[in-house]
């Protein structure tokens, strides 16, 4: 048998690969082990069609968080990126659309055609939300406390986090408190009436979860998100490429730092011995044993699938049972012969700034496409498409958020050709007539025609397309459930209970195993802040 | 947590999860699958509130006479209590509340006044905006009613008959719930969402002539039901247009699954949300002056930085089923700002 490995970690993706660097940086020796051909995870570039290729799962996201890009130094390693200036264009069903940009006071001036009060009130909105974000920020690259015995670290942490929250103000203070339970639909209808903007603002708080804009605590997870991006609808963050670049930066990186990464190389079993992780069998047998093991994959997997049960007891068995995560969110990917027409283009709010003259020019359109677009005017349609899910039925007029990353990078698709990239939410998990497999079909038709109402002529542009449900994102890429974050960001999951109350320190009741993926907090998307948490804890143990 | 989620811990049986849920939702905007719903439902099997909804003095049986013997403790205590008296108005000076003013121009002087109704009727009507700061207004009217459910009382000639059980036996002398599949619960809450009342509710019932006969004519009975979602605001028309439609519904409902009911109706009463905002001066109709909704309980209720039954108003309190710890008949809210009073009072 090989020699004893220091450190294996399940998964190499975005935290998995965090990780890593992090560990390999203070002089460990991690081994990453990835079941796919590729690094990368939820973060991947690969072709879908001859001659297109596309961010197959995630579009969008990050950025990391600040002291990780520092410390990762991604440039060096190969990472450019885009920054649209027009952040959202959301086209509405009369044939108008609403263009948000990176600039709060400019974005204001659009929304006053629709809204004078809105315009205005965006402004503030913006403020509020960067107030909010910077606070939270502090929080996502904390290890959650014990709350019954903190220590004097977590103490430390919290007497920070508390003034800095009292530095916001009683009133913003007491907001926040009464914010964060609240139905993300409520919180948008305190500040704007115009409901395309409403549902634009809202859709952040609902991304890959089972919950409507009117479901509880669906203000928390937008603000949580927005702890990573404050701007109101996301400020698009593109590697050039598409996402597989970033991973394939942040690899490099831990390359360089000295971590080793196998793909191809699928974990099968966890292996522990009186309670003590020893290693790992992948599949086709090969064991490796090693001094600790980091698993990536989500909570979920890793205990009831990796784990025996014997290590770990029927009570802590059960809770990760009912660790919830089901997938809502199904990927579509699109090769197009050329660039779709949005009628809603043409007379959005400054369409003409962008534009750049009163005509409807086409050749200009694409500065307004290059950010993200939403479809979801308003937000009884997103609860509408919500509710369809609730019964396990996909929504007839989904939620949609695309992207067109070949405007950024004309070497993803063929020459003069175009890739778009579509979130469809919802689409459940477990349907309640047929399954994905006979139904897929449909889902892939009523997407594009759905697209079809607001850019006419998709249907007759597209060459190729590949639909990716959450069922294909847990076969393929191992995440129970399908679920993007591989468990909901809902009050109940975050922080302290992310996975479970009592194990949100990214230890696990099996000595020298830990958690470094989504499952673990803050598990909010890709800005490396679980993988970077659990690293730091790792390197804790092993100085004590 | 939503209801549905946490009974599924624990039962794989529907309509045992179901009927259970109900307890998750009542009062709420909420169905039985929204986040938050797991908390409220816990909040009523800890008995704190429970019943709470077949209480609110509709029907004379019962919980009147719960609030007879308090109003006897009270009396005996030394409080005095009148009647038919209707207050219009809180008299303030100086930011201090002075007394209040009744219907007929009566003014009645107090060194303390206590609301125990809820924030709107109190700060919006009674008091009025130029007596209070401007962000505490804005507070107020942030606070969220949304009543989401009306009464249907019925009298019968006689006792319904269920198809599921038959005969009168033992079975109709406690609640009766028509509430038969998680997904019946949640497509109920689905379309009081967009602002219609539900086509097939949920319905929960007693017959308190079987406990207290006195209550109707010898053979006849009541049959009181309690009735969700009816949203207060409907997109739609008025309830005063929409009212009889509202009962056929209930009573539609009821003949799944009591055939005979419809024959034995002899007299209906629907109070709609507006009826019962009308009626009792419960805004919006909820029936626990306020949503119980996360951002609107325990040091948030009503609003935040004023959980502790005060007001911006020296000397006016707020004691009713608005402040911590919320709605139903268990009298909390009362105890605990009365202990506030005395603390500020100095007795
Ligand atoms: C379609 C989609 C859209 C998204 N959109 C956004 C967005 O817009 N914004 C945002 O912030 N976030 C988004 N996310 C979420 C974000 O991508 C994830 O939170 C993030 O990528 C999680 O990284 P991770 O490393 O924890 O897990 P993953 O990326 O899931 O990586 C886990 C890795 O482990 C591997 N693995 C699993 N089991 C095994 C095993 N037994 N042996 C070996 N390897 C194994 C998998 O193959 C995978 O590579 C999206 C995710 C998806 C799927």
């Amino acid at each position: 048998m090989a020699a004893v490995r220091d450190v294996v970690i399940i998964g190499g993706g975005v935290n998995g690969l965090v990780t890593a660097f992090y560990l390999a940086r203070a002089g460990r020796k991690p081994l990453v082990l990835e079941s796919r051909p590729v690094v990368g995870g939820a973060a991947v570039t690969a072709e879908f069609y001859p001659g297109f290729r596309g961010p197959i799962l995630a579009h969008a996201g990050g950025p990391l968080l600040p002291q990780i890009e520092r410390d990762l130094q991604l440039e060096k390693h190969g990472l450019s990126v885009v920054e649209p200036e027009i952040c959202v264009f959301a086209p509405s069903p009369d044939g108008c659309g609403l263009l948000l940009r990176r600039d709060a006071k400019e974005t204001a001036r659009g929304i006053a055609q629709f809204s004078a009060r809105d315009a205005e009130k965006y402004v503030e909105f913006s403020a509020l939300l960067a107030r909010y974000g910077a606070l939270l920020r502090q929080l996502l690259s904390l290890t959650p406390p014990v709350i019954a015995k903190p220590g004097s670290e977590d103490l430390w942490n919290l007497f920070r986090f508390g003034r800095n929250m009292r530095g916001l103000g009683k009133k913003d203070m007491m907001r926040l408190l009464r914010y964060g339970p609240m139905a993300v639909a409520d919180f948008v209808a305190e500040f704007f009436e115009t409901e395309l903007l409403r549902a634009v603002i809202a859709a952040r708080g609902v991304l890959g979860s089972a919950m409507g804009p009117w479901s509880a605590g669906s203000t928390a997870h937008l603000l949580l998100q927005a702890a990573t991006d404050s701007h109101p609808a996301r400020a698009p963050w593109f590697p050039r490429g598409g996402m597989g670049a970033l991973s394939d930066a942040i690899a490099a990186a831990a390359r360089a730092a000295g971590a080793e990464i196998r793909c191809d190389a699928a974990v099968e079993k966890i292996i522990a011995k009186d309670d003590v992780a020893t290693g790992v069998v992948l599949k086709g047998g090969e064991e490796i044993s090693a001094e600790a093991v980091v698993s990536s994959a989500d909570p979920r997997r890793t205990f009831l699938e990796l784990c025996d049960p014997s290590y770990l007891g029927p009570d802590f068995l059960v809770k990760i049972q009912h660790f919830r995560g089901k997938g809502t969110l199904a990927k579509v990917n699109l090769a197009l012969d050329g660039l779709p027409q949005f009628t809603g283009l043409v007379r959005a709010n400054g369409a003409r700034a962008a534009q750049g003259s009163a005509g409807a020019g086409s050749e200009n359109a694409p500065a307004a496409l290059q950010g993200r677009i939403h479809i979801g005017p308003e937000i009884d349609y997103m609860e509408r498409a919500f509710d369809a899910s609730k019964y396990g039925a996909f929504s007839p007029h989904p939620w949609l958020d695309i992207t067109i990353p070949s405007l950024a990078d004309v070497s993803l698709a063929l020459a003069g050709k175009h890739v778009m990239s579509i979130y469809a939410q919802y689409a459940p998990y477990k349907l309640k007539d047929g399954d994905w497999a006979t139904r897929g079909d449909e889902f892939l038709k009523t997407v594009i025609n759905t697209l079809a109402e607001y850019a006419p002529d998709v249907p007759q542009r597209v060459l190729g397309a590949q639909l990716i449900t959450p069922v294909d994102m847990e076969k393929e890429w191992g995440m129970t459930g399908g679920h993007i974050f591989h468990g909901e960001l809902s009050l109940d999951q975050l922080f302290t209970m992310r996975p479970l109350i009592g194990w949100a320190r990214y230890r696990t009741p099996v000595r020298g195993l830990y958690l470094c993926g989504s499952g673990t907090h803050p598990g909010t998307g890709l800005n490396g802040a679980s993988g970077a948490n659990a690293a730091r804890e790792i390197l804790k143990d092993s100085a004590g | 947590m939503s209801a549905a989620d946490f009974l599924d811990q624990w039962f794989e049986t529907d309509v045992l999860k179901a009927t259970m849920s109900a307890s998750g939702i009542i009062g709420t905007f909420l169905g039985v699958r929204s986040p938050g719903t797991a908390y409220v439902l816990l909040h009523h099997y800890m008995g704190e509130i429970d019943g709470a909804f077949r209480a609110w003095g509709f029907s004379r049986g019962g919980t009147g006479a719960i609030s007879n013997a308090i109003a006897a403790a009270a009396r005996e205590a030394g409080a005095e209590i009148r009647t038919q008296a209707g207050v219009e108005r809180i008299l303030v000076q100086n930011g201090r509340a002075i007394g209040v003013v009744l219907e007929g121009g009566e003014e009645i002087r107090a060194e303390v006044v206590s609301s125990s109704i809820d924030p709107r009727m109190t700060f919006e009507k009674m008091i009025g905006e130029r007596e209070l700061p401007g962000d505490f207004m804005e507070e107020v009217r942030r606070y969220k009613y949304r009543g989401s459910s009306g009464k249907v009382n019925l009298a019968l000639d006689g006792l319904p008959e269920f198809a599921a059980i038959p005969g009168t036996g033992r079975h109709l002398r406690g609640a009766i719930s028509v509430s038969p599949a998680v997904d019946y619960m949640e497509r109920a809450y689905d379309q009081a969402k967009y602002g219609e009342f539900s086509r097939r509710p949920y319905i929960d019932m007693v017959i308190p002539t079987l406990t207290d006969p006195s209550l109707a004519p010898p053979g006849k009975h009541v049959l009181s039901c309690f009735v969700q979602y009816a949203p207060y605001n409907l997109k739609e028309g008025t309830w005063d247009d929409k009212r009889d439609e509202f009962g056929d519904t209930v009573v539609d409902t009821i003949a799944e699954y009591a055939p005979n009911i419809r024959s034995l109706i002899i007299g209906r009463q629907v109070l709609t949300p507006l009826d019962i905002e009308r009626s009792v001066g419960l805004s919006e109709g909820n029936i626990f002056q306020g949503e119980l909704s996360l951002e609107q309980l325990f040091f948030l209720r009503p609003m935040a930085g004023w959980a502790r039954y005060r007001t911006p108003i020296r000397r006016l309190y707020l004691s009713g089923s608005a402040t911590h710890p919320g709605g139903g008949i268990m009298g909390a809210p009362g105890r605990l700002a009365a202990l506030e009073i005395l603390k500020d009072i100095g007795k």
